[in-house]
């Protein structure tokens, strides 16, 4: 099938199957290796990307459904200059990235956590970050993160 | 020359910007041109006999590249890091269902996919060896030619008869720890390619470039100097890429795929079956103690399941036993330590390295000495607790610097001890009860006695006064690219960002050794600091007003701007006979304080809050302290109470991360770091390193905890809800503890013994010492 999609605000036109997941569309076909594939079963939250405003396992979602939609990837938070999206540098500040590579697909999280709700409480953040293993950090600097992009976001 | 201090400051992260971006810095994420994908044939069987492989009908299908089996391995078809035990392709025999047979290199991941469906083998079933202990009993199925033991360390010291004759309390209990998997994000994997120059480069996250590129070049039969390996920075290792992981693969298939790059990239199932695991233990162990709450004799019986492969099996055994009597002086001891093959996958290095294993049978027995003597459990520890100049249980005299009363002291002083009762007390749900219980632990640093530990740099004056350092040992999350950075910002008076880290690079990085036993920090820190001083001399040499003007001068005059420097690891004058690579000589220290709340209803275990304490030396960046020490409780959480790749018959039941739990952010504790700094001499600004130590302490701080709550103590991790109900309700199995248990035990010790003598007529096993050197 012929895949139409917008990613990071740039329109796209990919001959797919319609199967494919629309990480391995992102990964393989555009370049943007920013979501990754820890678990490929949705369990993990490596892969998150938006689409259409909405937080997905972009694992799990195939080309089909994806025809159509509007995604925000990772690569689409910075300024077009390299300085770090709010939330990106709140996860610099507070210390929450080590090995990193479950880090994008928690920085989508908060970005769209903080987009449903710029108040989170501590049991508010920790619910919208449960869908996003670490196998680092133990959390706590994420949750710094999360506070911290949450008040100068505000 | 800016003169601002870097060391002990939180500098940020210099690898978060790009690592946030999404960029492709991990080499999973590399893009390529004209890419084609591997895949590698694992067994169907967890112990069989290859009678045939047929790779006919694979290599006729379009789109296939190569197809190759152990006919295609050119030099030796073994690897290991210890002994090459392990086959690069099996070829006779398979002996764990992660063992490889056959490697396929295709256009498409699909196509390869379908390639490996299409290759024949034909086995012929063995006997499953899934029981580590029955494995040691004569009659046995046997995994290699010889015998299941692949190693025997034995320790006495002392009167242990005579000390439990005159002790006041005895405990004695057999506990059970899990195979923990790794669980790093990053699955193993890679790329692979041949350079029209002639070289082979691997891109492949990893713990040990030179050490990889030495076992490539061995079964590659190349010279080593052909191959480059890039190997950080990684997505999580934990010790899970210390061993050789994909790289050999790569290598080969690489030879065969007309110099386009081979990429290979494990699923989470295959990497879960084919991976290194933390190895299980059983551990009886029997402590005694005098009415005054002196610690007098520690005997242990310890076995090990390595799985199929040795790898590190013997040096983790070995370390679980130097580290037997924990922080504390027991005069007499006795323990004996078996490290088994079996058909449970492999095991090898992972955070904590054998001490986890057994730090939870010797606290637990000492909570119970305490609870006996009606102390209290701090103030007993605090009684018997090393301090300098103290010999260790093993009788290794501790000469460097001691941390454990600055951590007993720091935790004692934490909100979660000092403020327990009021932390209990405020309990919602009368069905639930909390309880806090306590963890002390040290780890061995380095390498250990008699192992080549050393540590090398290489610093590159660059135009416009910046500087590259090159040092071998990976960023594999621990936060070390951003230490190195700020010591040689320290060392050559510069900024962090005027320092750029190359790691992992045997093409550029000098030669440090591994990023394994909390190394990295010591080995890295002192290799910069020494290095730098020769480019301070270099500097002052050209008599230019700053490193810019030097890069010119130096030029100009036709001179090299790289230095280099090295050092060998301090190590202990006596070695202990009869364990290889014992003892340590530099130790971390750490103490924890957990505040768990059980549901009485369901044996449900939360854990509200850790008080971590870890003895650091001197810290270089404390918020990457903290970040370490959160995490290793986390992993330590996990290990406790949810954590254990389940085999059947040496088959995997959970490989995948939807049955293979690990703590989600609702799961972790609220994490209290409190950094101690007893500064070690040796070390680089009187540094040590800490990595490991968090993970090490949480288990028994559990446990205890949840006696604390319940009152029942848990012998077998993880500790489930349904474990802890059974406890609670008395249910016989909580408790493996059983005759048949101890009868199993006793056979297997006397197996031990004989496996010994059959094993002292080949090579030496030299006698234990006692604790002033004299035979025993």
């Amino acid at each position: 099938m012929v895949l139409r999609m917008k990613v990071n605000g740039k329109p796209f036109t990919v001959e797919v199957a319609p199967t494919e997941p629309l990480l391995h569309v992102l990964r393989e076909r555009l370049g943007l290796v920013g979501a990754k594939e820890p678990c490929g079963k949705g369990e993990c939250g490596g892969c998150t990307v938006l689409m259409n405003g909405q937080t997905v396992n972009s694992c799990l979602v195939m080309a089909a459904q994806a025809d159509g939609a509007d995604v925000l990837t990772v690569e689409g938070l910075a300024a077009s200059d390299g300085r770090l999206h709010p939330v990106q540098q709140a996860f610099v500040e507070a210390g929450a990235v080590q090995c990193g590579y479950c880090m994008t697909g928690m920085v989508m999280s908060a970005y769209s956590l903080l987009q449903q709700n710029p108040s989170p409480t501590e049991a508010e953040i920790k619910e919208g970050m449960e869908g996003n293993l670490c196998r680092c950090t133990g959390y706590q600097k994420v949750f710094d993160a999360v506070n911290l992009a949450a008040s100068r976001m505000r | 020359m800016t003169t601002q201090s870097w060391i002990g400051k939180s500098v940020h992260r210099v690898d978060a910007p790009a690592k946030l971006k999404g960029e492709p810095v991990y080499m999973t994420d590399r893009p390529l041109e004209n890419p084609c994908f591997g895949r590698v044939l694992r067994s169907s069987h967890p112990h069989a006999l290859i009678r045939r492989i047929d790779t006919r009908r694979a290599e006729a299908l379009p789109g296939v590249i190569c197809v190759l089996t152990h006919q295609d391995v050119p030099g030796l078809n073994g690897f290991g890091i210890v002994i090459p035990d392990q086959p690069v392709l099996c070829f006779d025999k398979v002996r764990m269902m992660g063992d490889a047979i056959a490697l396929v290199a295709a256009e498409t991941p699909e196509v390869a996919a379908h390639a490996l469906d299409l290759i024949e083998v034909d086995y012929e079933p063995l006997p499953v060896v899934d029981d580590p202990l029955a494995a040691m009993l004569p009659g046995s199925p046997l995994v290699h030619e010889s015998d299941n033991i692949h190693l025997r360390t034995v320790i006495r010291r002392g009167d242990v008869a005579q000390a439990f004759a005159e002790a006041a309390v005895v405990v004695d209990h057999v506990y059970f720890t899990p195979r923990q998997a790794h669980m790093f994000l990053e699955t193993e994997g890679g790329v692979g390619q041949l350079l029209p120059n002639g070289e082979l480069h691997i891109w492949c996250p990893a713990q040990a470039a030179f050490r990889d590129r030495l076992q490539l070049a061995r079964l590659l039969d190349w010279d080593p100097e052909r191959i480059r390996e890039y190997s950080s920075p990684s997505g999580g290792a934990f010790g899970g890429k210390d061993e050789l992981t994909v790289q050999h693969y790569l290598a080969l298939l690489a030879l065969h795929t007309g110099g386009r790059p081979v990429k290979i990239h494990l699923s989470r199932e295959e990497s879960t079956v084919s991976g290194i695991k933390r190895h299980p233990f059983m551990v009886q162990m029997r402590t005694a103690a005098a009415a005054d709450g002196t610690f007098l004799a520690q005997e242990a019986f310890v076995v090990a399941d390595t799985g199929a492969y040795a790898s590190l099996g013997g040096p983790v055994l070995n370390l679980a036993i130097e580290h037997i009597g924990g922080v504390y002086r027991f005069p007499h001891v006795n323990v004996e330590g078996y490290c088994v093959y079996t058909n449970n996958g492999i095991s090898g290095a992972f955070r904590g390295f054998g001490v986890p294993q057994v730090l939870v049978a010797l606290e637990s027995n000492i909570d119970e000495i305490a609870r006996r003597l009606g102390r209290d459990p701090l103030d007993l520890r605090k009684q018997n607790a090393i301090v300098r100049g103290d010999l260790s249980a093993i009788g290794n005299p501790m000469t460097t610097a001691v941390g454990n009363q600055a951590v007993l002291a720091a935790l004692e002083n934490s909100p979660t001890w000092r403020e327990r009762g009021s932390k209990k007390a405020a309990v919602t749900d009368p069905w639930k009860r909390r309880g806090v219980g306590i963890g002390l632990c040290m780890q061995g640093l380095g390498l250990g006695k008699g192992i080549p530990d050393y540590g090398a740099a290489v610093i590159e004056l660059l135009p416009g006064g910046k500087f590259k350092v090159g040092i071998s040992i990976q960023e594999i999350g621990t936060g070390n690219q951003t230490a190195y950075a700020q010591f040689a910002a320290e060392a050559l008076g510069c900024d962090v960002a005027d320092v750029e880290v190359i790691q992992g690079d045997t093409g550029y990085s000098a030669d440090s050794g591994t990023v394994t036993a909390t190394r990295s920090v010591f080995t890295g820190g002192k290799a910069i600091q020494i290095t730098a001083e020769k480019m301070v001399a270099v500097l002052r040499s050209t008599g230019a007003a700053s490193y810019a003007d030097a890069y010119e001068v130096l030029r100009a005059e036709g001179h090299e701007t790289k230095v280099r420097g090295s050092f060998a690891w301090p190590e202990a004058e006596e070695e202990i006979p009869g364990a290889f690579g014992l003892p340590h000589h530099i130790y971390g220290y750490g103490a924890q304080a957990a505040l768990v709340e059980v549901d009485t209803l369901t044996g449900e275990v939360q854990v509200l809050e850790v008080a971590s304490v870890v003895d650091t030396g001197k810290s270089i960046n404390p918020m990457g302290v903290e970040g370490q020490s959160e995490g290793g409780v986390a992993q330590g959480v996990g290990f406790a109470l949810m954590e254990d790749t389940v085999l059947r018959e040496g088959r995997f039941l959970n490989a995948n991360m939807s049955n293979y739990i690990i703590p989600t952010a609702g799961d972790v504790p609220k994490v209290q770091t409190f950094i101690v700094e007893v500064h070690e001499e040796k070390g680089p600004s009187g540094a040590k390193g800490m990595g490991e130590v968090p993970i090490v302490p949480t288990m028994p701080a559990i446990f205890g905890a949840i006696y604390d709550a319940v009152g029942v103590q848990m012998f077998r991790a993880p500790a489930t809800p349904e474990r802890v109900f059974m406890a609670m309700n008395g249910d016989p199995s909580a408790n493996e503890d059983t005759p048949e248990l101890r009868a199993l035990i006793a056979s297997g010790r006397q197996a031990g013994l004989a496996a010994q003598l059959h094993q002292t007529e080949g090579e030496g096993y030299a006698q234990p010492k006692g604790p002033g050197g004299e035979e025993v």
